[in-house]
């Protein structure tokens, strides 16, 4: 009994004193890494850290760099945004232009006038003052020009800047084209200022009226043009 | 006789394996109670060899003796002065003294044997 107890205790102790001896040496093991370095072993870290120091150094410069190019990307980029909108407002334009001038087809509402040579000529008069003249046909035109019309097309033949009106004996030519009687003029604009430009009292179509030329007027909702062919 | 050897194996091997970490300044303590341990174990072995051993001595003083050392250590670190030094001192050299007795003994062992 007495040698157990001896036993028991000596196993007490020991199993202590070996956990003891185990664990410090697991933890100096696990830590006691006292980096010893000699002289040149310092310098070559010094060296390296000095290295990283200059490395990250260059890499901040470097960084701001990279910052600024990105700003200037981004400044770039604005502009080219504010550009294209430019561009496409001009193009807008241009495209607009083009119909003005022809040289794109235009489509849109407008007014139509038909000038027609008067129906009854009393004999004893001359027929040339009951017919339709390229200067009646001109008169018109102007006029609807200077009431902000964008296209005009006379029987389907549409006026640009060089156009050209002639009277040719009972018919009028156009571009070298000859149109019949009646004619047809076609106007592409604004519906209510045409028409209170054309009926202004004593205007076009009073004096045409007092031409004795037969003169009829009717909007149209949609009337295409096509462009000039050249 | 076995049990002993059994648990000081279950001990190293215990200690090797648990994984929680003392802080760095307690690693003082940790070598101090090794010290206190190791010198309580020798101061056993003479005791048992000289015919004095004390179960109860025996056990308390290994107790005691690593406390004492630990409460040392903790008291110069608190103070700042090194303490532990002296139970370092202490330990050692009872150390020493009471591996020497062994060894006395044992060759008065061999002496008379022959």
């Amino acid at each position: 009994m007495k040698l157990r107890g001896r036993h028991v205790i000596m196993s007490l102790v020991l199993f202590v004193f070996g956990f003891l001896v185990a664990y410090s040496y697991q933890y100096t093991k696990q830590h006691a890494q006292v980096v010893q370095m000699s002289e040149q072993e310092w310098e070559k870290d010094f060296f390296y850290r000095q290295q990283l120091i200059q490395l990250e150094e260059k890499n901040r410069e470097l960084q701001d760099r990279v910052d600024s190019y990105r700003k200037d990307i981004n400044h770039l980029e604005k502009e080219f945004g504010n550009e294209k909108e430019k561009i496409r407002e001009y193009v807008e334009q241009k495209k607009k232009l083009q119909m003005i001038t022809g040289e794109l087809p235009i489509q849109g509402s407008g007014v139509k006038i038909s000038l027609k040579d008067a129906d009854y000529i009393p004999s004893e008069e001359n027929a040339n003052q009951y017919m339709v003249h390229d200067r009646h046909v001109q008169l018109v035109i102007n006029e609807l020009y200077s009431a902000g019309a964008k296209a005009i097309a006379i029987n389907g033949e549409r006026i640009f800047k060089n156009s050209f009106i002639n009277c040719v004996g009972p018919v009028i030519t156009i571009d070298g084209n000859h149109y019949p009687a009646p004619f047809v003029i076609e106007a592409i604009g604004d519906i209510q200022t045409l028409r209170t430009s054309l009926e202004l009292t004593n205007g076009v179509v009073d004096i045409l009226v007092n031409e004795n030329i037969e003169v009829k007027m009717e909007n149209i909702d949609r009337v295409q043009m096509d462009a000039k062919i050249s | 006789m076995w049990l002993p050897a059994i648990f000081l194996i279950i001990g190293i091997s215990l200690g090797l394996l648990t994984d929680f970490t003392v802080p760095d300044q307690y690693s003082q303590y940790l070598s101090i109670a090794v010290l206190a341990a190791l010198d309580t174990l020798f101061g056993g072995i003479r005791a048992h060899l000289d015919q004095t051993f004390d179960q109860k001595i025996f056990l308390s003083g290994f107790f005691f003796n690593i406390g004492l050392a630990v409460l040392l250590a903790f008291l110069g670190v608190k103070l700042g002065i090194d303490l532990y030094l002296a139970a370092v001192f202490a330990f050692g050299v009872r150390l020493f003294q009471n591996i020497a007795i062994i060894r006395r003994h044992l060759f008065q062992k061999r002496k008379s044997k022959k």
